[in-house]
């Protein structure tokens, strides 16, 4: 059984009110270590909820979870992960470099060791130049520089990060892709919750979608995005008798400006699919390219979260 | 938790009042050692001046040892027939005088302080409880290896330590200037820096529980403001006599229940700064106790407290953006 980053199981969140809020239905959910790990949904979903539960913010109404195997509810279990919230408010009268330095201090990083990973961390974010500048002075893109910055201080096992994209530039949010690359091969479990799922598809290697509390996919981004029996077949025209005949499989298709045409072909399996391209080539049209059709996540998060699948 | 605790102190540093309390406790030391001149003379009070202007007349310059005389110039005698003489254990004269302005100055410093400083304290720090519980700056400190009692007890012991600090400073300031100028050393006055950091802490206990309870500063201060109000109002001395049977104990249950803010003003204070003798000490340990039994109910509701409350459920669909 590999070492896990995160186990849950059954843990929900019921808010007491009236009536009473389910924000997370019982989820298990299990992260490896070192694994890269995407976390979707719409607002309201209950991906904060699980955020929260995970990090002693609030408390479970019912289940466990545990983080490198310690119980949550252990403010030890805390002492591996780096953590940025979402809308973070840091101390305005604190400079770049001061809010590093407490916020490290609290996470247990030694005395000795704390100005140099600061400076270290303030170069990385590129906010060497402003290290030694209240906070209160940042735009918000240095205020999210900053608290990467910060959940990194303690050299975390485990890195939740909260929407790290929010309000960074394009060359921000490159160079904040590029960092939590970096973090995924030094082997550090990266929980990326998202609302750009370019962001997630790009760098994560599995992906949960929350929608109304519960937990309504999980896999990976491959197995997740590849549509069941669908391939694409990217040919030069076809002549009129072949589409007749082949129109059963062959579904959309798209017209690239470089004259070839990309089909979305339909077949119950992989025979019936080499019998279509046996036919293409016998009334002699090429083929480019044939490649398990996929969809992108954002045609999948479309597609379970809108109102008709819930 | 050092980290929590140096934090609140940067806070505190960072809030203009708490830096304002220092200056005004500097004014005041200050204008107790330039602007009250003493004339003393064989030991006792010839006059005082207070920015220049006399305060107490020029009165008997007697030493001890010297005879007491009466209005028509005869000696007083005592209870074995002799001449009664000065000294200082008298209890009047001219070293009693001396006495008097001394006490009179500690009295004036600690009353201020307490009925003033406390209250002027709790504005400065009054929002630092509640802002534990707001959204984007609790996220990143609970989510540190702290447990929650780490966290309130860290800004709670930095508060208090400020407030010992500016206590300290101003009645240890006023209490070296007036016993340098008089000759007068009274460590009893030092007593009464416990005291107004003690009820400091228990009306504090007040802004804990309702700040973390609510998360709002402002109500928490509000609520404060108002026990001590209620607190003023049953230290008029016989009140319960004085209100209908009906109300009676009502009055008397409140006054054993909530903390006693004016009595220990009008009584314990000045006693520790005039030198008077201590009477019953309920009032204050009640207080204590009361103090007590919020900070623990404070320190319950804060481990169990769903903190950063999260976004309502499900509502209108709203799209991801790519």
């Amino acid at each position: 059984m590999p070492d896990l980053a995160i186990s849950t199981a059954g843990l929900g969140k019921t808010y007491r009110g009236r009536p009473p809020v389910e924000a997370l239905q019982p989820l298990s959910l299990d992260v490896a270590a070192g694994e890269t790990f995407g976390l979707l949904g719409p607002n309201g979903a209950g991906k904060t909820t699980l955020v929260k539960l995970l990090l002693g913010l609030a408390a479970p109404s019912s289940g466990t979870a545990t983080l490198f195997g310690r119980p949550i509810a252990e403010a030890e279990a805390r002492r591996p992960v780096g953590y940025l919230p979402e809308g973070h408010r840091f101390p305005p009268f604190l400079t770049g470099r001061q809010t590093l330095d407490v916020f490290a201090r609290m996470s247990g990083v030694p005395d000795n060791e704390r100005p140099r990973r600061a400076a270290e961390l303030l170069d990385l974010v590129r906010l060497a130049g402003a290290a030694d500048r209240k906070v209160g002075t940042y735009s918000k893109g240095m205020l999210q520089r900053l608290g990467i910055a910060q959940a990194l201080m303690n050299r975390p096992r485990l890195v939740i990060l909260d929407e790290p994209t929010d309000g960074v530039d394009p060359v921000g949010r490159r160079e904040i892709r590029t960092l939590i690359e970096t973090l995924r091969d030094e082997g550090v479990t990266v929980f990326l919750n998202s609302h750009l799922l370019s962001e997630v598809e790009r760098i994560c290697t599995r992906v949960a979608i929350l929608n109304g509390g519960r937990m309504v996919r999980l896999g990976t981004v491959d197995a997740l995005t590849q549509r069941a029996r669908a391939w694409s077949v990217t040919t030069t025209p076809l002549p009129d008798a072949t589409a007749a005949a082949l129109a059963d499989a062959f579904g959309d298709a798209t017209e690239r400006p470089d004259g070839l045409v990309r089909h979305v072909v339909t077949v119950p399996d992989r025979v019936a699919l080499n019998a279509a391209l046996d036919r293409l080539r016998t009334d002699g049209v090429e083929v480019e390219a044939v490649e398990p059709a996929r969809q992108s996540l954002e045609d999948l998060f479309v597609e379970v979260v809108a109102p008709s699948a819930l | 938790m050092i980290g929590l605790f140096l934090l609140t102190l940067r806070e505190l540093r960072a809030r203009k009042v708490v830096v304002g309390l220092f200056v005004v406790a500097t004014v005041i030391w200050v204008a107790f050692a330039f602007a009250l001149q003493l004339d003393i003379v064989d030991g006792s009070l010839a006059g005082a001046r207070l920015f220049g202007q006399e305060t107490v007349e020029e009165g008997p310059t007697h030493a001890p040892g010297d005879v007491m005389l009466d209005d028509a110039g005869q000696p007083i005698l005592g209870d074995d027939g002799t001449p009664r003489t000065y000294g200082d254990e008298l209890p009047f004269g001219a070293s009693t005088l001396l006495e008097s302005v001394v006490f009179t100055a500690q009295a004036f410093v600690s009353g201020a302080a307490y009925w003033i400083g406390i209250l002027l304290a709790l504005f400065a720090t009054g929002g630092l409880v509640a802002s534990l519980t707001e959204r984007g700056q609790v996220d990143v400190i609970l989510t540190k290896p702290l447990s929650r009692s780490q966290v309130l007890g860290g800004r709670l012991l930095a508060v208090g330590a400020v407030m010992l600090a500016l206590v300290t400073y101003l009645f240890g300031a006023v209490w070296l200037v007036m016993s340098i100028k008089s000759g007068i050393w009274s460590p009893r006055f030092l007593l009464a820096i416990l005291v107004v950091w003690a009820m400091f802490a228990v009306v504090y206990s007040i802004v804990t529980l309702v700040g973390v309870w609510s998360g709002s500063g402002p109500l928490s201060f509000i609520v404060t403001l108002g026990v001590v109000f209620v607190s003023l109002i049953l230290a008029i001395p016989d009140l319960a006599l004085q209100v209908n049977r009906f109300w009676r104990p009502v009055v008397v249950g409140a006054y054993h229940l909530l903390p006693k803010f004016g009595s220990v003003g009008t009584t314990l204070v000045p006693q520790l700064a005039t030198g008077g003798s201590v009477g019953s000490l309920y009032a204050l340990a009640s207080s204590l106790l009361f103090g007590t039994v919020l900070y623990a109910l404070a320190f319950f509701l804060f481990s169990r407290k769903d903190l950063a409350p999260c976004s309502p459920p499900p509502g209108p669909h709203e799209s991801p953006s790519r």
